[in-house]
């Protein structure tokens, strides 16, 4: 019930509205409604004047006649009247068609500008950022431009600047004084205690001539009281074919774990030496001529990386074909004596989620082989890891390898390792001392580094061959370049060291690095003369050593 | 009905308009600085992590921008970084 009265409420109400809105409509419908009824009374009408005029007789027939012809005359009238004015809505309902598709078009106008404007916001926006980024960079080089230039010739220069600047020079430099005490002889062999200042320079060049090409080379410069010389460290190219797969080709640090190709560079390393197995008695050859695969991945959470690097090259060589020779360095890789070649492999994965908080992780696995002599096969393997979170950081290799010896010899089989922690003091605040003594006690970092190496034999001709530090002789290269060499307790077949190191760091590539080692050879294995003679090491003689090294990486 | 179909689209066309000049412009940014913000972020997270795995962090005011564009090559080569990372640490250094 109340809802019908609602309805006819709303009803009424609607059609009053759209009687007030739509008048014209409403007032014509109303005429063609009242149409049929004047035409019913007007026949009425004639009807009955017939009535009339055929009871009222002819005399008054001529009255009736003119009364019928006036209302004929008017309803002929009235129906003009109402043609003109449907005429007349027509045109008004035409006219107002046309403005409603004017409007229309304005509002599809209207539309376009708004989208117009937008897109001019946007390239607005874009503009003013691109000029930020330019001024940031401007900032940069007004720094280094001497001269001051006007404004407009600014831009010019800024674009040659950028177009003849792909070269970039850095690497190292470094300066060590070295005391190596030997705590005895070994018979027949050369010894004795070192004091002496040394030098090293390793400048680096990268040219990058597109986004996708990079070119890296480090040469190297040794001097010392034991001679002057120089290197080729690396040098290859570096070709990047998509995200995922880098090709770099040329003179390459083994990409065997890590120490090699990311821990040598003298301001990386934190201590002075190479560890063990890295040093005058290398396990895997430092250094490959071929040409590399590689590419890393994000495969969880950022910071879950895996990376692969895929190698192969000229393959291992030795100093000599004897029991415990040792391997060549970057300057003997070119000349390897075998059509042998090598293949290498290298894995490596980070398990720690950035966002866990917990630090860096990595892990790493690798495997490297080749023929050293026609037929004889070189194969080795090891594993890494590398930890650090805040102030800590530790890092450790195993490695073995296993050359196959000419005539039936046996295996020539070699196993080394190393671990070190180290640890930044910059959180530490003695009490009672003075804040300055603090600020300095905050660019500390105490390490220790433990490594050792073990083989059947040594060869003497590499004991007696090694000048000394850094060049000539069995020296692995430049990792580092200089380090204690004609030492026997490093060439035992059963080397241990203890390292100690304090580091003061001036800048994070700058530092002056102190470190005290303890040589601890374990007794056992062979010395092996050039003509194969093979006697027992017995004891070997234990030395300490001094090293102080200043090294800044530019 | 015309008269008031033609106000109604009138009004609506009004308020469309004022609301896709002004809303709109200032509640979503340019898409190209909102990049360069977030590898500017997440650049700034890698940084003190992945820089400091082989060696010490160097800092970007170390280097000019055009430098480190050929040095974080040299890094992502020798680290293996994953493209996006590589790409969000030098946004983060050319920054500085
Ligand atoms: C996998 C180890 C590793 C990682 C990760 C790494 N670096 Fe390096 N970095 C090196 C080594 C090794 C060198 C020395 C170059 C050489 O001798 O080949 C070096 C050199 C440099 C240099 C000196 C210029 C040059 O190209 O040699 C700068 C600057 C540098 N790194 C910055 C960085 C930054 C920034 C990051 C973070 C993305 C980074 N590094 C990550 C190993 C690494």
């Amino acid at each position: 019930m109340f809802s019908g009265r609602l309805m006819n409420f709303q009803t009424q109400q609607a059609w009053t509205r759209l009687g007030a809105h739509q008048g014209t409509n409403v007032a014509l419908s109303h005429r063609w409604v009242m149409m049929p009824a004047g035409r019913i009374f007007s026949t009425f009408l004639f009807a009955l004047g017939i009535a009339a005029l055929s009871l009222a007789g002819p005399a008054r027939a001529a009255d009736s006649d003119g009364t019928d012809a006036a209302a004929m005359k008017q309803i002929r009238s009235e129906i003009r009247q109402m043609r003109e004015e449907r005429k007349r809505d027509r045109e008004v309902i035409r006219s107002l068609e046309i403005k409603v598709q004017q409007l229309e078009t304005k509002d599809s106008k209207v539309q376009a500008g708004t989208q117009h404007l937008q897109n001019t916001d946007q390239r607005l926006k874009e503009t003013t950022l691109e000029l930020q980024q330019t001024n940031v960079q401007v900032k940069t080089l007004q720094t280094k431009v001497d001269a001051p230039i006007a404004p407009a010739q600014f831009s010019d220069v800024f674009d040659r600047y950028l177009g003849s600047h792909t070269f970039t020079v850095t690497g190292a430099a470094g300066g060590q004084f070295i005391y190596d005490q030997q705590s005895g002889a070994l018979d027949n062999l050369h010894h004795a205690s070192q004091n002496s200042f040394f030098f090293d320079w390793e400048p680096m060049i990268l040219y990058r001539p597109t986004d996708w090409i990079l070119f890296q080379g480090v040469f190297s410069a040794g001097f010392g009281s034991t001679g002057t010389g120089t290197d080729l460290s690396t040098a290859d190219f570096q070709i990047f074919l998509n995200d995922y797969m880098t090709v770099e080709a040329g003179l390459f640090d083994q990409p065997f774990g890590d120490w090699y190709e990311t821990q040598s560079p003298m301001w990386v390393n934190r201590f002075v030496t190479a560890p063990l197995p890295f040093g005058v008695e290398p396990v895997v050859p430092p250094a490959e001529l071929g040409i590399q695969l590689r590419g890393g991945m994000q495969f969880g959470q950022l910071g879950q990386d895996f990376d692969y690097t895929v190698w192969g090259g000229n393959g291992p060589n030795f100093s000599s074909n004897v029991l415990g020779a040792a391997l060549g360095g970057p300057n003997t890789v070119a000349s390897s004596q075998t059509n042998g070649k090598s293949i290498g492999a290298r894995f490596r994965i980070y398990p720690l989620p950035v966002d866990s908080e917990l630090g860096r992780l990595e892990l790493g696995a690798s495997t490297f082989n080749g023929k050293w002599a026609n037929g004889n096969w070189f194969n080795s393997w090891g594993v890494d890891f590398n930890y650090f979170v805040g102030n800590l950081q530790t890092r450790g290799e195993w490695v073995e390898s296993y050359r196959q010896m000419p005539n039936g010899l046996n295996t020539d089989h070699r196993q080394g390792w190393y671990l070190q922690v180290g640890y930044f003091l910059n959180g530490l605040n003695v009490p009672g001392f003075p804040d300055k003594l603090n600020s300095y006690i905050h660019r500390l970092e105490p390490l220790v580094r433990y490594s050792g190496v073990n083989q059947r034999g040594i060869s003497t001709d590499d004991i007696a061959g090694a000048t000394g530090i850094g060049l000539g002789g069995t020296q692995v290269g430049l990792v580092p370049d200089f380090g204690l060499s004609g030492s026997p307790s490093l060439f035992a077949p059963h080397a241990r060291e203890v390292a100690l190191a304090l580091d003061y760091w001036i800048a994070p590539s700058i530092v002056w690095q102190n470190e005290f080692d303890i040589e601890l050879p374990r007794a056992g294995g062979l010395f092996v003369s050039p003509g194969g003679i093979e006697t027992p090491a017995g004891s070997v003689p234990n030395d300490h050593a001094f090293l102080s090294q200043f090294t800044i990486g530019f | 009905m015309k008269k008031l179909f033609v106000a109604i689209v009138l009004a609506a066309l009004a308020i469309g308009a004022i609301g896709s000049m002004g809303a709109p412009a200032s509640a979503e940014e340019n898409p190209q600085a909102a990049e360069h913000k977030r590898l500017f972020r997440e650049g700034a997270k890698l940084w003190p992590l992945y820089c400091n795995t082989c060696h010490n962090a160097r800092p970007g005011s170390e280097k000019a921008p055009y430098e480190w564009d050929q040095i974080m090559m040299h890094m992502r080569t020798i680290g293996n970084l994953p493209p996006q990372d590589a790409k969000a640490i030098l946004e983060y250094l050319k920054a500085r």
